[in-house]
């Protein structure tokens, strides 16, 4: 999964960045209103964290403009405004949800998980694809009853995956929701981690969930 | 009650009407009862005039002559009228049948014909008293009739009185009410008018022309109320904001630190951040009670008298090493030893805060110039710094609170936004103003006026 943080409180910015990486997202910053813009317009994002006062472009500018760019990432409102006016518009200009500042990190997670799963249609934090069980909020894998340990980038693939399982996912969607935008793309980083995801999740079940889609990508499929 | 508008109008207007309504009673009472006296005496002179031609006086023989013809009217006793001849020294010769047993009472010693009203068997008559040569001839008539007639018109003329105010007094009630509605729409806008919808205003084809003025200084009076309102609502919002930035890098960083085990350099680093953001909170806080204590009526100052010069040169001593870091040479010229009432303290801020930033926003070796003369009733310091200086856009704005001309440029520097306010409150308790001129790229220009807080004794 991969957020922009568009903050110009570079010491906030840089440490919910450090935090959001620790939970194995991928994390963009944009220091000012016109770096955030570009970035938004140009990386693929899977959610934004838009703060309202930007220099240079402010936030809710930079929401009404990607919206009219046809952009439908989900954008959470970081902000220190907190009358409900502000809310309001801030709402009203197609932000998905608003958090105000000062925010618990917490809770800066659990709205994250639930705006990428209100995007990909789930309900609960659990997605369970035949006996394949994922708890996005704790990150516990468990297959057939067995508890599976993985590191938090190959947490981070399976659940990109999982939240769009029955999808063909290329290569280059792959590294670019894993990986931020100073990763050098030309890679076959996905392929070491997709073999290592299977050796832990597929490996003695006679139900394989990862299928290789040849030339194209990967799915995951119950 | 009395002291409403409407019942002192109503109460004045009443004590105008009844004076004048009065007045003009009076006059058509004493009118009218001069017309009946005035005939009834003209009246009674004709008929003594009559009685005299009837009497002979001869030789002192005195013949009455009185014949039936001229006596009908004096013999009923149910007569109106009355006669009574007399010597002048009030002996009785003759007297009508219309008086039986009574007399007409006489007073000896006038020789001149009078008039005079009098009670003759408890009725009101008017008699006169006609002086001949040696004879007085009384006449009298009744005048019940013409009193009755005046008490009526006493009567009548009261009750007219009585309902004109009447009338009045609901018809002035009516006037002032309706000369009152618009006061009263005015005071009722004025008490809906609170801190949550201040900007209602006074408005109304209503209103009429002599209360604008009083409705225009009303809206006046809430618009800079208003203004006010919202600089200071602007000014919490913006404290707020300015300590939630930071609050918000305390929470994640703590809230991250402890989400799992660490390296030692680790939990060191977020604890540094942490200080770094609970620093700059305090520095807000800080400057923020120093604003509220400067602007505050209460401001507790220590006056006394302070030379410019010397707290000019303890501020440049202060900021010092920070110039020399940066290679900036401070110059201080003006020859005169200029005191003002004043507090020490607050000025050595005043100070210490515009060579701060002439300091922080010059180029490196760069230059300061700070110059002190007396310019009529003021002390004026200009401090000239050769630094990045200000667009002329944000020139009228650098005084306002947490106003930064280049956030990022200002955070690097640690400025939040609140010196030149402080300043600017400092300059006005001082009797004073502060200018600023700037040219990008060549400097800003500092000048301060002062003349010195007045001693209260």
């Amino acid at each position: 999964m991969r957020i922009l943080i568009a903050e110009d409180e570079k010491s906030l910015a840089d440490i919910v960045k450090k935090g959001l990486k620790e939970e194995g997202y991928t994390v963009d910053v944009a220091y000012n209103g016109e770096d955030g813009l570009f970035m938004a317009e140009n990386e693929p994002s899977d959610i934004i964290i838009l703060d309202i006062m930007l220099p240079v472009i402010d936030g809710m500018t930079i929401l009404k403009k990607i919206r009219k760019a046809g952009i439908k990432t989900p954008v959470l409102m970081l902000t220190a405004k907190d009358t409900v006016m502000d809310k309001v518009s801030g709402l009203d200009s197609g932000a998905d949800d608003y958090l105000t500042k000062p925010f618990f990190f917490e809770e800066l997670l659990a709205r994250i998980r639930a705006l990428l799963r209100r995007n990909s249609g789930v309900k609960t934090s659990i997605i369970e694809i035949g006996d394949l069980i994922i708890d996005t909020a704790s990150h516990e894998v468990i297959r057939g009853g067995r508890v599976i340990s993985l590191s938090a980038k190959e947490y981070a693939l399976l659940e990109y995956m999982a939240i769009n399982r029955n999808k063909m996912l290329g290569r280059t969607t792959l590294t670019e929701h894993l990986y931020d935008q100073d990763f050098d793309l030309d890679s076959n980083v996905i392929d070491v981690f997709i073999n290592r995801i299977r050796n832990k999740i597929d490996r003695g079940f006679d139900k394989k969930l990862i299928h290789t889609i040849r030339g194209a990508g990967y799915m995951l499929k119950g | 009650m009395l002291s409403s508008i409407k019942a002192k109008i109503i109460i004045f207007y009443l004590m105008v009407l009844f004076l004048s309504l009065s007045v003009l009673g009076i006059f058509l009472y004493l009118g009218l009862g001069k017309i009946v006296h005035d005939s009834i005496d003209s009246s009674l002179l004709s008929r003594a005039k009559a009685l005299a031609m009837l009497i002979n006086e001869d030789n002192n023989e005195t013949e009455f002559k009185f014949s039936d013809d001229v006596m009908w009217e004096y013999n009923s006793p149910k007569s109106k009228s009355f006669f009574q001849i007399r010597r002048p020294d009030g002996t009785a010769m003759e007297k009508s049948a219309s008086l039986g047993d009574s007399e007409l009472p006489f007073q000896t010693g006038k020789n001149q014909t009078s008039f005079e009203t009098i009670l003759l068997n408890n009725k009101p008559v008017r008699l006169i008293n006609f002086h001949l040569h040696n004879l007085v001839i009384q006449c009298a008539e009744d005048i019940k009739d013409q009193t009755n007639l005046l008490k009526n018109y006493r009567i009548v003329l009261s009750l007219s009185i009585l309902s004109i105010m009447i009338i009045s007094a609901s018809g002035g009630f009516i006037i002032a009410r309706k000369a009152l509605t618009p006061v009263k729409e005015i005071s009722e806008t004025i008490d809906r008018i609170s801190e949550s919808n201040l900007s209602e205003r006074v408005t109304g084809k209503n209103i009429p022309s002599e209360l604008k003025g009083l409705a225009a200084s009303f809206n006046r009076t809430f618009d800079s109320l208003e203004k006010a309102f919202n600089r200071q609502k602007q000014f919490t919002a913006d404290a707020s904001h300015e300590l939630r930035t930071p609050l918000s890098v305390i929470l994640s960083q703590s809230e991250i630190a402890l989400r799992k085990e660490r390296a030692v350099e680790e939990y060191r680093n977020a604890l540094a951040a942490v200080t770094e953001a609970a620093k700059m909170m305090s520095q807000i806080v800080q400057k923020l009670l120093t604003l509220a204590r400067l602007s505050s009526d209460k401001v507790e100052l220590n006056i006394e008298d302070i030379n410019i010069c010397k707290t000019i040169h303890e501020a440049v001593k202060l900021l010092n090493p920070l110039a020399e870091q940066k290679g900036i040479s401070i110059n201080i010229s003006g020859n005169e030893q200029p005191v003002i009432r004043g507090d020490r303290a607050v000025l050595l801020e005043l100070f210490t805060n515009l060579i701060d930033n002439a300091v922080k926003y010059n180029t490196p070796h760069g230059k300061i110039d700070i110059s002190i003369r007396k310019e009529m009733d003021f002390i004026v310091t200009e401090i000239k710094d050769t630094g990045i200086g200000i667009h002329e856009g944000d020139l009228d704005k650098v005084f306002d609170r947490f106003y930064r001309v280049d956030k990022s440029r200002s955070r690097e520097s640690g400025g939040i936004g609140l010196g030149l306010s402080i300043c600017e409150e400092i300059v006005k308790l001082h009797g004073g103003r502060i200018e600023i001129k700037s040219k990008v790229g060549e400097g800003t220009n500092v000048t301060v006026y002062l003349k010195g807080i007045k001693d209260v004794t």
